[in-house]
């Protein structure tokens, strides 16, 4: 089923967390709301939980209006960052707890937890209480307690944050194939960039309780709305020049975008500017160039062999295809 | 930590003096005779051989465990109450808690003379609203189950301590916890039985067993003030027939004997209390 938000605002006193917020998730869609912490992405969330009230606009979960409705009664099931497993009960009963909610004949219960518990693999370890778990097993038992319901939609609350980086990418993975294989709407937030470009059927970019860009994750990558998205997504910012320094005079154009990895290391002199590097991030696989280029710091996405020497004078040199104009508010041209 | 250790000695030496010298002395005065004036005489264990056959002694045993068996459970309840009605925020919230600790503050004796004027059924407040709605109230001084409820009736106002603890332990379960289970759709009803109980059931267990040992100990100055021990004997518990015995009657040596029994049956109970919550996973 599909959800969809209409108009959303919330403030807490002062603090404006959501401006009309407006986007929709597709049945079967996985949506990723994205966006640097404070920027309204988890009270967004809540509020088509209905964990928070929103001072105005709509949220719709299929075609019902569940706006006013009680969190419990609007068949979405949501996964926190810390799981908010019942620490008290066993995994069977945390996974059956919603059925348990809402009555459910016990033999059904058995069933559907048994499925759950079967497609998330943790059958072996459904009699011990959340302590007795390991953090995966504890995130399984989470998923497997919104997967049991069955509901509308999913909502995901940041649930790998706390995974180091090479855990977090090989259960990005199985987040992508439970949703696909399960086919229930998701709306997942998270403040990693690649995590977000990695799950995302739709990126939702937000800053400051406002959507920022929404589209699918090349698209928003390739064509950047405005500055802060074209910075915020990427493993290493664009780089952003002022556009007379290499000369382009467009009009409204004020500061052009390159992306790291679309710039190539070349001769002084026969590049589109000059610059001398100055520091090197090393990845293994890769490297990063820092060039100081007249004063502004541009990165240069580089594979290892052939890198230049520190303090090395280069020249710089990108394809006009690869460039982004943006005008004096940052945004595209 | 083991360098420091020392810092704990003037608690060991006041321990000692306070508390372990007088239970060796009520041990060694239990297989006394002793009036407190002059010498004790040794006579083994005559003093619990008596007490076995001791009419007085054994029906303020069972005022004892009636008390226990009404109050604590009540007590507890109370708390359990309490402590979640005013963990919610609302209006007044803060003076509804200084409200329900209040009654813990005020000195025992005069907390005993307030329950006298509340209690008294001819002048009293209590009598009077009774009566303002056509009933009678309850011969408070003078009816043995009336007197033995009114000293649990008292008992179950002084809850301050386990309401503070039962607050702290509402308020460090987690947050998200609760959300969850309302987004799985569970009812307030459900919550509470299903999740916030159990989930403060080490603590309340821990209440539970520690309001046992309680309440052989605060209903002894209602029993003294306000019933004396009356009617009929029926509010004598257990310290106030030590205390009758060893002040009134000076049977030291016979008092010991009954405070050493009533050590050991407290133990027990708290034993098997401790056992209960084990098996059930609540400790």
């Amino acid at each position: 089923m599909s959800v969809r938000v209409e108009g959303l605002g919330k403030s807490f006193g002062d603090v404006d967390a959501l401006h009309d917020v407006s986007l929709s998730a597709a049945p079967g869609e996985l949506v990723v709301v994205v966006g640097p912490s404070g920027s309204g992405k988890s009270t967004l969330l809540r509020c088509v939980a209905g964990l928070e009230e929103p001072d105005i606009g709509r949220v719709f979960v299929g075609d019902r209006d569940v706006t006013a409705m009680e969190p419990g009664e609007r068949d979405v099931a949501m996964v926190f960052q810390d799981y908010a497993l019942y620490p008290h009960l066993d995994a069977r009963t945390n996974i059956a707890f919603p059925l348990l909610a809402r009555k459910t004949p016990s033999a059904e219960i058995d069933a559907r937890v048994g499925r759950a518990a079967e497609m998330l693999d943790i059958g072996d370890v459904l009699d011990r209480r959340p302590g007795e778990l390991s953090g995966g097993e504890r995130r399984r038992v989470a998923l497997a307690r919104a997967v049991v319901r069955e509901p509308a939609a999913f909502l995901m609350d940041e649930p790998l944050a706390s995974l180091d980086v090479a855990l977090r990418r090989r259960v990005q993975i199985e987040i992508r194939e439970l949703q696909a294989r399960a086919g229930v709407t998701t709306v997942y937030v998270t403040h990693d960039q690649v995590e977000a470009m990695m799950l995302a059927h739709r990126l939702v970019v937000l800053r400051d309780g406002r959507v920022e860009q929404i589209g699918a994750p090349l698209d928003v990558y390739d064509h950047p709305t405005n500055v802060f998205v074209a910075r915020f997504l990427g493993r290493s910012p664009m780089n952003l020049l002022p556009a007379d320094l290499i000369g382009r005079s467009d009009p409204g154009v004020s500061q052009i975008g390159v992306r790291p990895e679309r710039l190539r290391i070349v001769e002084p002199g026969t590049g589109v500017l000059d610059g001398r590097v100055v520091a090197f991030d090393e990845f293994g696989d890769e490297i990063v160039i820092e060039v100081d280029a007249s004063g502004h710091r541009v990165l240069v996405q580089s594979p290892r062999l052939g890198a230049p020497e520190a303090a090395a004078e280069v020249g710089l040199k990108f394809d006009e295809a690869d460039v982004h104009g943006f005008d004096l508010q940052g945004r595209a041209v | 930590m083991r360098g420091r250790s020392w810092l704990a000695a003037p608690f060991f030496v006041g321990a000692g003096l306070l508390v372990a010298l007088p239970a060796v002395a009520a041990l060694a005065l239990s297989l006394t005779e002793y009036s407190g004036i002059g010498g004790a005489r040794f006579i083994g264990l005559d003093n619990f051989e008596r007490l076995l056959t001791d009419d007085a002694f054994w029906r303020s045993v069972g005022n004892t465990v009636i008390f226990i068996g009404l109050s604590v459970p009540l007590r507890l309840a109370a708390v359990i109450v309490l402590s979640l009605i005013l963990f919610e925020r609302f209006r007044g919230v803060t003076f509804a808690r200084v409200g329900a600790y209040l009654p813990s503050v005020v000195p025992d004796v005069a907390y005993a003379l307030l329950w006298l004027w509340l209690l008294n059924p001819l002048y009293g407040p209590l009598a009077a609203g009774l009566q303002g709605v056509g009933l009678t109230s309850p011969e408070w001084f003078t009816d043995p189950w009336a007197a033995r409820l009114g000293v649990v009736l008292m008992s179950v106002f002084q809850i301050g301590e386990g309401f503070v603890i039962a607050l702290a332990a509402r308020r460090a379960l987690p947050q998200h916890v609760f959300e969850a289970a309302r987004v799985d759709g569970a009812g307030g009803w459900f919550v509470l039985r299903k999740v916030t109980l159990p989930m403060m059931a080490p603590v309340l267990a821990l209440l539970a067993l520690r309001d046992v040992i309680l309440a052989l100990q605060v209903n002894f100055i209602p029993a003294l003030l306000l019933t004396g021990g009356g009617p009929r004997y029926s509010t004598t518990f257990l310290p106030l027939f030590v205390y009758r015995q060893a002040f009134g009657y000076f049977r030291l040596g016979y008092a010991s004997a009954v405070s050493l029994t009533m050590f050991v049956l407290t133990a027990a109970a708290v034993y098997v209390q401790y056992r209960l919550a084990k098996r059930w996973r609540l400790l």
